[in-house]
């Protein structure tokens, strides 16, 4: 054995025996000088004993960093311990991202914890399982001074990050059927999968959610942002953050990694936007006849205008690029009028017909038209189109006086944006807001012929 | 396989509502069911269909018009959970949460159909017959589940099956149909924002991993703007202000499908499988980020239509949605 390794073996024992030292005296304090269970601690906790009933131990105990229990706590079957740079390498979020830096996690009898925390103790940087893995001479030679004992000891250690067992999967384990061939009718192209929980990858993520909601620095840029003073820091929100306990009342009993998270399993949001009906109110009493001013309320249009009006601003050359940037925040504009409207027909129609309802006649044709099915008068005008031009003016209107009040008197810009606004309008085109407007209007209107056919 | 299948029909089933879904699409995700959940109901009503019609399955797109989550308000959300029977003893059963969603969804299917038998392609029947088959798959769907959750039917909303228009014919035919999916949300996949993010983060940190460029797509980032003031004696102006990575644009974690954890395990060889006769493989699921968009942002159908593609030597089972792809082809144009 070389000076280095022999070294090493003097460090790691000194851990190891410093260790056990460590456990012994939690467990001697309070004792009574004269209690006989003293001298039984004493034996057991003599390096070579412990370590000897710490390899009989390790056999209750698995590391690993996919568990099944955490998907049922009912569950038994295989757990997996996968090195992250054992797994495949792709260009997706998985295991595989956390390189050599993961929290291992612990399932078995909670009572043989001890055994896995020796294993954690760190030399230069790597845990001690780590080394012995890797069959690190130092680390063997530390574990006894017998060869032959050494090797028992590693291997009965080692153990731990082997699945137990035959593989096994269980009915409260999930499974499911991937087509891995062409034919969904085929049995045989199917694998089974089943998907364990990558518990080492919950935990990192686990630990940053923490840091973003608890840490220090977040907690002194939540502060300053409170305070409206400035702070170099950024602050991390997660909207709509949910939590999924696992292993209810007992999280030891799903794996070591669950218990240190309380059993709190963070889930990030992956919800659509929320559209609901009650959010949306019937023009009925109109601001001027009118729905412009409250669709010009609607964040995401608010924001568009907003965009638009920044983007002129900032004085664009007058070639194709801007002409480009432009239409394309002029086509969300009516997109997302276009979504009002349809937000708007999923309404019980014949709303329009109230007597209370002020709303201009060409909108109530276009936002109600559903009513041309019992009302003739409203279904031939609507079938004369000219609301189709009354409306595309009443946008146009709405969008130019929106963009000329938000500008506040004196502004520098203010003189730019005036001579811009006079030499007919860069940033309205009404021959291309033509053409988007008839081509879906003459669509709608085809639909709603053949179906009423 | 990295394509789209080839589709020259469009089964469109408008407002499905769906009751009890399952909520938690992953283990780090929660929300709409997972888009894994779609392609196997599109497999299991092929399956079920036993080849009554000459029609192929090819992908699936869903558009999402309302949802309700059951969960409690709040900053932090929690499961509303059911009550399970007690155990044999009369104790309360141990919880294990579950979470529920009430969709309201229109599904969207890449159909081909085939000649057989010298009948005639059923996509290119006439309107009768295209509706007779588009009625008759709607009300198979009625007695399956979707991603757990039980299907209702709305007799108001008529399906359809569309043979798919060529060329210019087909972005107007498209553009007349998304119209009709207003309001709602369809998901698509923005793979393409994971790794250029990943790349923007490398260059203020070479440390950044791929996980850091998804945690931080998958959240809001408020950063402090000072504005100086006009005179010195006012202070300067403060605003915290969320920045997105894509301006107005919704972005969501999303798990896409499944990593192998091991090699494949030969049928029969493990213990409490579903069955005996299919290949067994742990695996882990992969994520990546999605968004949201209003039905009238998408361009083509084909931005619209999720896949599912398997490659066992690589260990990668993944479902594959070409919308970022077709977006990076305009910007070069």
């Amino acid at each position: 054995m070389n000076a280095l390794s022999s070294s090493r073996q003097q460090a790691i024992r000194s851990l190891i025996e410093h260790f056990i030292a460590e456990r012994l005296a939690a467990k001697l304090e309070g004792l009574a000088d004269d209690d006989p269970k003293r001298a039984t601690l004493l034996a057991q906790y003599t390096p070579a004993a412990w370590l000897e009933d710490a390899a009989r131990r390790a056999g209750q105990i698995q590391a690993v960093t996919h568990t099944l229990k955490a998907i049922h706590p009912d569950a038994k079957g295989t757990n997996l311990y996968c090195l992250p740079n054992s797994l495949p390498q792709h260009a997706l979020v998985g295991s595989h991202c956390l390189g050599d830096d993961f929290a291992g996690d612990v399932v078995g009898n909670a009572a043989a914890l001890d055994v896995y925390k020796m294993l954690k103790l760190e030399h230069d940087g790597q845990p001690l399982l780590s080394l012995l893995l890797a069959e690190d001479e130092g680390a063997l030679a530390a574990l006894h001074d017998d060869a032959e004992q050494s090797r028992s000891l590693t291997a009965a250690f080692t153990g731990i990050t082997c699945a137990r067992g035959g593989l096994a999967s269980h009915t409260h384990g999930k499974q499911l059927y991937w087509l891995t061939g062409d034919d969904p009718c085929n049995d045989a192209d199917f694998h089974l999968l089943a998907p364990l929980y990558a518990s080492s990858l919950a935990h990192r993520v686990y630990q940053q959610i923490q840091a973003d909601r608890f840490g220090e620095p977040a907690k002194e840029a939540r502060q300053a942002r409170r305070d409206k003073q400035f702070h170099p820091g950024v602050i991390h929100e997660y909207p709509d953050l949910a939590v999924q306990k696992l292993g209810g009342t007992k999280p030891q009993n799903i794996s070591q990694l669950n218990s240190e998270r309380r059993g709190d399993n963070y889930l990030l949001a992956s919800l659509p936007p929320s559209w609901q009906q009650r959010d949306v109110r019937l023009p009925i009493r109109t601001r001027d006849g009118s729905i412009f001013p409250a669709f010009g309320k609607r964040p995401a249009v608010a924001e568009l205008v907003r965009n638009l009006r920044d983007f002129l601003l900032s004085g664009p050359p007058p070639n194709v690029h801007t002409r480009n940037s432009r239409d394309e925040l002029l086509t969300e504009l009516i997109d997302e009028l276009l979504l009002y409207a349809a937000e708007l027909w999923a309404f019980e129609p014949g709303w329009s017909a109230k007597p209370e309802c002020n709303l201009n006649r060409a909108e109530q044709l276009w936002l109600d038209f559903r009513r041309a099915e019992h009302d003739a008068v409203f279904a031939s005008e609507w079938r004369h189109m000219d609301w189709l031009t009354e409306i595309r003016e009443r946008f146009a209107n709405w969008l130019n006086a929106r963009l000329v009040s938000k500008l506040s008197v004196g502004d520098v810009e203010n003189s730019y944006w005036a001579k811009q606004a006079g030499s007919n309008a860069l940033w309205l085109d009404l021959d291309w807001l033509n053409q988007a407007w008839v081509d879906q209007f003459e669509r709608e209107q085809r639909d709603l012929e053949a179906e009423h056919e | 396989m990295n394509e789209l299948p080839v589709s020259n029909g469009l089964l469109i089933i408008p407002h499905l509502r769906v009751q009890n879904a399952n909520a938690i699409s992953s283990p780090l995700t929660w929300g709409f069911p997972a888009i894994s959940a779609f392609i196997g109901l599109m497999q299991a009503v092929e399956r079920k269909l036993k080849g009554r019609f000459a029609l192929m399955f090819d992908s699936v797109g869903v558009i999402c018009h309302s949802h309700e989550a059951q969960v409690s308000e709040g900053y932090q959300r929690a499961f509303r959970l059911t009550r399970n029977p007690v155990n044999e003893r009369g104790e309360t059963a141990a919880i294990v949460e579950e979470g529920r969603i009430h969709l309201d969804i229109t599904l969207i299917f890449g159909v081909s159909g085939y000649r057989e038998d010298g009948q005639p392609d059923p996509v290119q029947g006439d309107w009768q017959q295209r509706r007779q088959i588009a009625t008759e798959i709607t009300e198979l769907l009625g007695s399956l589940r979707i991603a757990g959750g039980s299907v209702f039917l709305d007799p108001q909303h008529k399906p359809l099956l569309e043979p798919l228009a060529q060329g210019e014919e087909r972005s107007k035919q498209f553009r007349y149909l998304r119209r009709r999916w207003l309001p709602g949300f369809a998901l698509v996949s923005r793979d393409d924002l994971l790794q250029a993010h990943l790349q923007h983060l490398q260059g203020e940190n070479v440390s950044a991993d791929l996980l850091d460029a998804w945690l931080d797509l998958s959240r809001l980032n408020l950063r402090a703007q000072e504005t100086r003031p006009a005179s010195e004696t006012q202070p300067a102006n403060v605003e915290w202000r969320a920045q997105r990575v894509v301006p107005n644009g919704w972005l969501v974690p999303i798990p896409v499908g499944y990593s192998a954890l091991g090699p494949l395990q030969a049928a029969g060889s493990v213990a409490n499988a579903r069955d005996g006769q299919t290949p067994l493989r742990f695996v882990e699921s992969l994520y990546s980020i999605g968004q949201w968009l209003s039905p009238h942002r998408l361009r083509d159908v084909d931005d619209l239509l999720w896949y599912a593609s398997a490659a066992p030597e690589a260990g990668l089972y993944r479902c594959h949605n070409l919308y970022s792809q077709t977006l990076c082809t305009d910007d070069m144009e």
